[in-house]
């Protein structure tokens, strides 16, 4: 098992390298350095402009070795700036020297960098974004996880039946439904003053003006409640909860043909004693295993649900940082996001294994 | 001119007809639901003395017959308003429904010709005759085909332009009439107009024809990788196969909105990115028919050279046609070298762009599909047989072990395509999609969303094709794979 | 309010000329407010030369105390000279005041400057500064501070400075820094500006947002790192993207009022939608701009509307540096093509008025009236096919959001009616902007100037750094210097209608209209009206107890 979680580890450290550096590629390919070059200098630089731009910004050495750089394996350049005789380096504060700054700073140090276009460190910025979007993703699984286990369950006791027919449509349908289709209908249903519920209970005296959920999620970074958080998680949970409950379904559809479940009926178990006792547990692996890869799917339904509400979170982050080519904040985005894909995946292994008596791993 | 009713003169007969429907069915299911939370269950058989079975109907017995008719009576009326709308053909006196139902008559014959013809031979069809069997999976493959059915007679359904602009009719309410028609043009925007005075029934109408113009093929497009990758990767196995999936797991780990914004921005597009992948991945699609055909006329040499020909000649041009565009001044060199004269198309950039973008991200999972199938597949007997029988590795992959995974494959192509819909309707929402006026669903969603709370019916329609086109592969992939395990 | 207003000098003897006009009807009363305060009569003076009571007086007075909500874009903070959006004027007001204030009703007034005055032929600028000012450090405010914030703003060499351009002849060519005795401090409270020109656009230079004054010793330096200013607030909070949270520094005595507490400004994104859904979510109390159908909306639930009409437009232009816009039958022809009452209707919802294809708007006080342009889709594409290029792909340029975008689709519409075969391309703002100079035809947002010339100085002289059309006239030019030495408005009216003329000729760019703007505040919010350059100076907010 240690042998095996090692080797997981090492391969997940080998695709972070790969990931970051697909990304670090992408974001100084020339096109993207000379729009950086632009917006952080002038708009209106000539290319000989740019290139010293670069040069003198750090951005002029080989590829390989600014991402060593960005890693911190190799040392951060320094250079003299000739008209003020201040040094400048990757490494260096205003006023420092070579000597009195650290030689690395990069990923290996902590150091993710400086965001270009906010004008701060990377750090101070991920930190309080990530802290936003898991409680956002806390909700949204809390939502997922018992309303997707209980329809699969439900429509996997009995397969064919009337009920599991209802209930199958249901998961297939909340699955054709991806988060820019239901965010705006749930938008037009329940938070607009002129259209959808609001208007007729506020008519009704029920609602004193305003709207009854609130259709943008700023106010949720402060204190979440369910007025304001409530259309956002929906979002994520109507289009996630679909894919476990009908694999919830599935698996409990399997157990329910099993051997073992056919004896204990015809011993005389009662069908709420079979389902509790013999079925629940062995229906959950393959759910459990879903549930977890579903992290990384949940990622794009953050993305569009934070852009959608304005929460300022970390899928809202990340779409920032790509439209403005912020790359350090870029790469910190992906090395999180690589990061949560990779960890999921190895819970999700390990899980298997300990839930399911089948399989042993030596 | 007045403007259209939802229903027209139909209505005055239908109308009623399908609230009682729906009051009907209402109320049963109210009751239904109340009998059985207080412990009624639906009767049982019971078998008499004399041995023959009798059926006891309890109340909630007959709830559920009453839901039963209820539905059915809807499904009547839908169907009354649609023949009725094609009859009458005035569009005053059929309203907006109606006149729907009569631009869309060649998808209602194309529909009916269709489930004709399946259904008298659906036992000689194989495992799609087989999804005549199951009501779910005829209702996805009626969704799908209306809607293919709607792309391909997309010019004689839509009644204007997608982007025809008439700028008195901006966000113009369902059924108002245009201001000064020009002969012979039809005198209504059926469900009303957008932000910019465009009608939004034939933009839905073009966008179905968008989507499935890309979204189809570039499913087919990443099974081609990803059978010509996986197949071979789980029957060599070995470093090949640790190889491959280390690359599919790579991609797979990249979260899928970064890796669009990372391809699909302008400046990597400038930097030829996509042209490279394209480059790349739209081999795949040769190599794999000439492998084929290779493997299977292995003994005919004859036949195979000239059959082997064709491949490479025709796709080889096909290819080099797709990938270069020399009248692009800003493509790489590389791009360019192919003469304007043997190119015999140029797909615009940004298409090539999104479709190389989806190819990629559905290529790994088609791969690791393909090659747990195969992994499976391989012990098989007919497997060992046909390596006794001495065929070549290439021959038993595509001919032995490929026909015999198609059935999951089918399913997944199903779902997949579905996926991708949803995909390119995410890119349109991110403003990363084919072109600022096209009428593709999830860019003219993003765009009615911006004046959602006052003007509705621009970004539902879009709204609602998507889901049930989605819906239908869904229900589709259900039906197939719930008779392909009949099997 | 009264000691916001200005100076109580003498009137100027040409602004009393200005005044027998603005009473014989010859000129409007914002024509008269912008021309007799630019030459440093005060706001509240020039009401009382023409009779009126002053228009200040509409401000009134709040009471203290109380927390406002903002809803506007938050971007990095940098060295005030290179600003380039007026929002970021607005986060550091509060901290880093101007020298002059432009108003709404088009007259300036002082705010660092008690008076200010110009000689006779607009060459030599008195500025008086107002005693009693403090930095928040405790250094007393002087000439000294306005002197060395005018050198630093001569100062060619710093990247993106834009306030070089305002300065004009200032600027000396050869060192690219201020002219020797350009700027000499009289005494402690009186600086003088010599130019070698006459330039009547050094008040509406200096009123602009990027000429924040920042203490002498710390010009280019970014406010957000030292926090000194003369402003009532100091920034508490700043997150780009996200909000900027001012409070009043209570270390600090303010010279002047200031009522509220705390303003938050809320970034959320460039989206109308997602303005209106925090509207209806209660996230803020006051827009910075209110675009399109929103206008409504925002009414509609019950917000304060307010607006004011402006030279702000679309340049939706062909660049002459490329084929075939090169030839002049070609732009013509493109003009000739659109209708642009329909440009106004489709692109800003009938908001404004139509424009006529120059860039001199009927609000400046130098526009002259031309007769109506022709418009012939017929003719348009014949002309086009005479030129050769009766075939040519258009391809319109755009951002991928705002007004640019529904613009040009409604542009290209009609272009397309006309037989033209036109494709729509539109880039995300961080892409547009690296070249949004260069390309071929493509659309740009300008925003109000005060003075017809300034506009057609900073865009349509040849060789100029936002020449987008790549325009190059040397009669245009010619007669250009000399509207620019012309004070008086009538008698540059006459250069300004071959101006316009020459621009319509040569079919330079389209300029399909004059944008009206909007406000929208909730009930109680004070002082927040529509400023026509997005101003909100945050001292005379305020919210009603």
């Amino acid at each position: 098992m240690a042998f095996f979680i090692l080797r997981r580890f090492g391969v997940m450290i080998l695709t972070a390298l790969c990931l970051t550096f697909v990304v670090f590629f992408l974001t100084n390919l020339a096109p993207n350095l000379e729009k950086l070059a632009k917006t952080q200098g002038n708009a209106r630089m000539s290319d000989a402009e740019v290139v010293s731009w670069l040069d003198r910004n750090g951005y002029g050495g080989p590829l390989i070795m600014r991402y060593g750089e960005w890693l911190g394996v190799v040392p951060g350049w320094v250079r003299l700036d000739a008209p003020t005789g201040q040094w400048r380096g990757r490494c260096l504060g205003p006023g420092d020297t070579p000597e009195t700054a650290p030689r690395f700073c990069g990923l290996l140090q902590g150091d993710l960098g400086h965001s270009t276009v906010s004008d701060d460190e990377v750090s101070n910025i991920i930190g309080g974004r990530l802290a936003l979007t898991g409680v956002l993703m806390f909700w949204a699984f809390a939502v997922i996880v018992p309303s997707a286990l209980l329809v699969g369950v439900l429509a996997g006791m009995r397969e064919g039946s009337r009920t599991d027919r209802v209930l199958s449509t249901f998961s297939i349908g909340t699955t054709a439904t991806p988060e820019y289709v239901s965010g705006v209908i749930f938008i037009v249903l329940l938070a607009s003053s002129q259209t959808g519920i609001s208007p007729l209970l506020v008519q009704w005296g029920w609602l004193d003006g305003g709207t009854l959920f609130l259709g943008s999620a700023r106010s949720a970074m402060d204190g979440a409640n369910f007025w304001n958080f409530t259309l956002p998680v929906m979002t994520i949970a109507f289009y996630g909860m679909g894919y476990i409950a009908r694999m919830t379904r599935a698996s409990m559809a399997e157990v329910m043909t099993a051997q073992y479940i056919r004896t204990a009926r015809l011993k005389g178990v009662s069908f709420r004693n079979i389902v509790l006792k013999h079925a629940l547990r062995n229906a959950l692996i393959a759910p459990f295993t879903v549930i977890m890869l579903q992290f990384p799917w949940l990622l794009t339904g953050v993305v569009i649900v934070e852009t959608l509400f304005n929460y300022n979170g970390f899928g809202w982050t990340l779409v920032q940082a790509a439209s403005n080519n912020d790359i350090e904040l870029l790469l910190a985005c992906s090395v999180v996001a690589v990061f949560v894909v990779l960890v999921t995946q190895l819970i999700s292994d390990i899980g298997y294994v300990y839930l399911n008596p089948r399989i042993r791993i030596s | 001119m007045e403007p259209l009713s939802w229903s027209g003169d139909i209505g005055v007969f239908l109308n009623p007809i399908i609230i009682g429907a729906t009051v009907v069915f209402a109320a049963a299911f109210l009751l239904n639901l109340v009998l059985t939370l207080a412990g009624q269950r639906a009767g049982e058989m019971v078998i008499n003395a004399d041995h023959s079975l009798s059926l006891q109907r309890g109340p909630v017995d007959y709830a559920l017959l009453a839901m039963r008719y209820a539905v059915l009576v809807f499904l009547l009326t839908c169907v009354g308003y649609v023949i009725a709308g094609m009859v009458v053909a005035d569009p005053q006196r059929a309203g907006i429904i109606g006149a729907m139902a009569a631009q869309l008559t060649p998808v209602w014959i194309g529909l009916v010709v269709l489930f004709a013809v399946s259904i008298s031979f659906k036992r000689r069809l194989g495992l799609y005759g087989k999804l005549f069997d199951s009501p779910i999976g005829m209702t996805g493959f009626g969704l799908v085909m209306f809607w293919i059915f709607t792309a391909i007679f997309v010019q004689s359904i839509a009644p204007h332009g997608p982007i025809d602009v008439i700028s008195q009719m901006r966000n113009e309410l369902p059924g108002t009439p245009l201001p000064s028609p020009a002969e012979g043009q039809f005198q209504w925007y059926l469900l009303g107009g957008d932000n910019l005075g465009r009608c939004v029934f034939s933009r839905m109408v073009f966008g179905a024809f968008e989507v499935l113009k890309i979204a189809p093929l570039a499913t087919l497009f990443a099974f081609m990788v990803g059978i010509t990758l996986g197949v071979p990767a789980a029957y060599f196995g070995g470093k090949l196969d640790i190889g491959v999936t280390f690359v599919a797991n790579l991609v797979l780990a990249f979260p899928v909105i970064l890796l669009f914004y990372l391809l699909v921005a302008p400046e990597i597009v400038a930097a030829g990115i996509p042209n490279y992948l394209s480059m790349i991945l739209f081999l795949f699609p040769i190599l794999f028919l000439v492998i084929l055909f290779n493997a299977r006329y292995r003994t005919q040499p004859g036949l195979r050279n000239v059959i082997v020909a064709i491949c490479i000649g025709v796709g080889g041009m096909a290819y080099l046609s797709l990938i270069s565009n020399a009248s692009d001044p800003d493509l790489p060199m590389l791009f360019r070298l192919w003469p304007e004269a043997l190119d015999l198309f140029d797909v615009p950039g940004n298409l090539l762009i999104v479709f190389v973008s989806v190819v990629f991200v559905n290529s790994p999972t088609v791969f690791r599909i393909v090659r747990g199938i195969v992994l499976d597949i391989k012990t098989r007997d007919y497997v060992a047989a046909a390596q006794t029988r001495g065929e070549g590795p290439w021959y038993i992959m595509l001919w032995e072990i490929l026909p015999n995974a198609r059935g999951p494959l089918i399913v997944d192509f199903c779902l997949r395509i579905g996926y991708t819909t949803i995909l390119l309707g995410t890119l349109g929402f991110f403003g990363l999609g084919v072109s600022p006026e096209s009428p593709d669903w999830g860019s003219t969603i993003n765009e009615g969303r911006r004046l959602l709370t006052i003007y509705p019916h621009p970004a539902l329609p879009p709204a609602l094709a998507l889901m049930s086109l989605v819906l239908g592969l869904n229900l589709l992939a259900d039906g197939l794979r719930e008779e392909s395990l009949k099997d | 309010m009264t000691n916001l207003s200005g100076g109580t000098r003498t009137t100027h003897p040409v602004a009393e000329m200005y005044a027998r006009e603005y009473k014989a009807g010859q000129m409007s009363r914002r024509e008269f407010m912008v021309r007799a305060t630019a030459l440093g009569v005060s706001a509240a003076a020039a009401y009382t030369m023409i009779g009126l009571k002053p228009a200040m007086a509409q401000r009134v007075t709040p009471p203290m105390g109380g927390k406002l909500r903002i809803q506007m874009q938050i971007l990095a903070l940098k060295d005030p000279r290179t600003y380039d959006w007026s929002q970021l004027g607005n986060v550091s007001r509060g901290l880093l005041e101007y020298l002059i204030e432009y108003n709404r009703d088009g007259s300036f007034s002082g705010i660092l400057l008690d008076s200010w005055e110009a000689n006779a032929d607009a060459t030599q600028y008195t500025l008086r500064v107002r005693p009693g000012v403090k930095w928040n450090n405790g250094d007393d405010f002087t000439a000294e501070d306005v002197a060395a914030n005018f050198v630093g703003w001569c100062d060619t060499t710093v990247e993106g400075n834009s306030m070089a351009a305002r300065m004009g002849g200032l600027v000396d060519s050869n060192t690219g820094q201020a002219r020797e005795g350009g700027v000499v401090v009289v005494d402690p409270l009186t600086v003088q500006i010599n130019l070698p020109a006459p330039d009547i656009t050094l008040v509406p230079g200096i009123a602009d947002y990027p000429s924040a004054i920042q203490h002498r010793d710390l010009i280019g330096t970014n406010p957000l790192d030292h926090g000194i200013g003369t402003g009532a607030y100091k920034i508490a909070d700043h997150q780009v993207g996200i909000s900027c949270r001012l409070e009043r520094n209570t270390a600090h005595s303010y010279w002047g009022n200031a009522y509220l507490d705390e303003i938050t400004f809320v970034d959320l994104g460039t989206d109308p939608a997602a303005w209106f859904a925090g509207a209806e979510a209660g996230e803020f109390d006051m827009t910075y701009e209110t675009v399109g159908e929103f206008v409504d909306l925002f009414s509609a639930v019950g917000w304060t509307q307010s607006d004011v009409t402006t030279g702000a437009t679309v340049v939706v232009r062909p660049n002459q540096l490329n084929a075939p816009y090169d030839n002049v039958e070609v732009r013509r022809a493109m003009l000739e093509a659109v209708d642009l009452s329909v440009v106004l209707e489709l692109g800003m919802n009938g908001q404004g008025t139509v424009g006529e294809n120059h860039h001199v708007c009927p609000i400046h006080p130098e526009y002259a009236a031309l007769p109506p342009m022709v418009v012939d889709k017929a003719a348009a594409n014949a002309r086009l096919a005479a030129a050769g290029h009766a075939d040519h792909n258009f391809t319109l340029i755009s951002l991928d959001d705002g007004l640019g975008r529904f613009t040009c689709d409604a542009i290209a519409a009609q272009m397309r009616d006309a037989g033209m075969t036109v494709t729509r391309e539109v880039l995300p703002g961080s892409t547009f902007w690296n070249d949004w100079l260069n390309y071929p035809f493509s659309a740009t947002e300008w925003n109000h100037r005060e003075l017809g010339v300034q506009i057609l100085n900073l865009a349509y002289r040849s060789g100029v750094a936002w020449n987008e059309t790549g325009f190059s006239n040397a009669e245009f030019d010619r007669l250009l210097d000399e509207a620019n030495g012309i004070q008086d408005a009538d008698a540059r009216r006459v250069v300004m209608a071959r101006l316009q003329q020459i621009m319509q000729e040569e079919a330079v760019t389209f300029i399909p209209f004059w944008r009206s703007l909007f406000r929208h505040y909730r009930e109680g919010v004070l002082n927040a009206d529509m400023h026509p350059k997005f101003e909100i100076n945050v001292h005379h907010l305020g919210l009603a107890s």
